[in-house]
């Protein structure tokens, strides 16, 4: 993080034009972050919706025709041959040939590993929030003291 | 040489350095993105049995490979990868120590131009 800490100095010694930067900032960050925890959840879905497929390959459904998606719009029809194994992309170009309960057990252990960066992720925005409520707080405080001296 | 032109030059040096480090930067996340997905993938192929084929992908079609071969291959990867990532933070340091000496220049240039200013008009 550029910086978990932003207020070294005072926030309250800070003058109206300086909190307005420091919050446009913290707005930045705050986006970018909200964008890489749905981005997350999006893969987590992904995952789990892997889960339910590997799922439906079971020796029950042995034999029974499928349709294989040639394109988006063509489909030829197909036998399931094997319903023990599946083949999992692992990434970098690396596919392997797993049985069904590897294969499960491999998107569940996925699922997990993004849970832990997600909980992490929420902290940290949790935390960021905070901040930004306490700039916001501190910003409204000054413009009422300048209204208030303005008047006087 | 002028003290004006002496702080063009010495000024675009200094933004062609900014950018330079910009770009090392960028290699260096790009770097570490791959570094991770091969460690996860060489984490994967750790946890194979010898039952599992291991596949691997050229163009459209998956090609079988052996799983001792696939496992050297990631480790070639990481080991090139991390030589990559030395190269670059090596540049990285490398340009900062440039760019702060450029800047240094930069404030001395500026400085001789002020006194330079306040003696003509004094």
């Amino acid at each position: 993080m550029a910086s978990p800490q932003p207020q070294q100095i005072n926030v309250a010694d800070l003058d109206i034009q300086q909190l307005a930067d420091v919050r446009r900032q913290l707005e930045e960050e705050l986006n970018h972050l909200t964008n890489s925890f749905a981005q997350l959840k999006q893969a987590q879905a992904k995952f789990k919706s892997c889960i339910e497929n590997v799922a439906e390959v079971k020796p029950q459904n042995k034999g029974n025709t499928i349709l294989v998606p040639l394109t988006n719009s063509l489909y030829v029809p197909g036998r399931l041959t094997d319903p023990e194994h599946v083949i999992v992309d692992v990434g970098t170009g690396y596919y392997v040939k797993k049985s069904r309960a590897q294969a499960i057990k491999y998107y569940e252990a996925k699922v997990d590993y993004i849970r832990t960066n997600l909980d992490s992720l929420q902290e940290t925005i949790s935390k960021k929030q905070d901040n930004m409520n306490y700039l916001v707080n501190v910003m409204q405080a000054k413009l009422q003291a300048q209204s208030q001296i303005a008047k006087t | 040489m002028s003290l004006e032109a002496r702080l063009q030059t010495a000024s675009a040096e200094y933004q062609k350095l900014q950018s330079d480090l910009a770009h090392s930067v960028d290699a260096r996340t790009r770097l570490d993105t791959q570094l991770s997905e091969n460690e996860m993938v060489k984490k994967e192929f750790a946890q194979l049995t010898p039952s599992n084929t291991v596949y691997k992908l050229v163009g459209p079609v998956l090609v079988h490979q052996d799983q001792a071969e696939a496992k050297t291959n990631v480790e070639t990867r990481l080991e090139f990868i991390r030589g990559e990532i030395k190269r670059v933070d090596g540049q990285i340091k490398e340009t900062e120590a440039k760019s702060d000496k450029k800047k240094d220049e930069l404030v001395e240039i500026q400085a001789a131009l002020q006194q330079a200013q306040s003696q003509t008009s004094g």
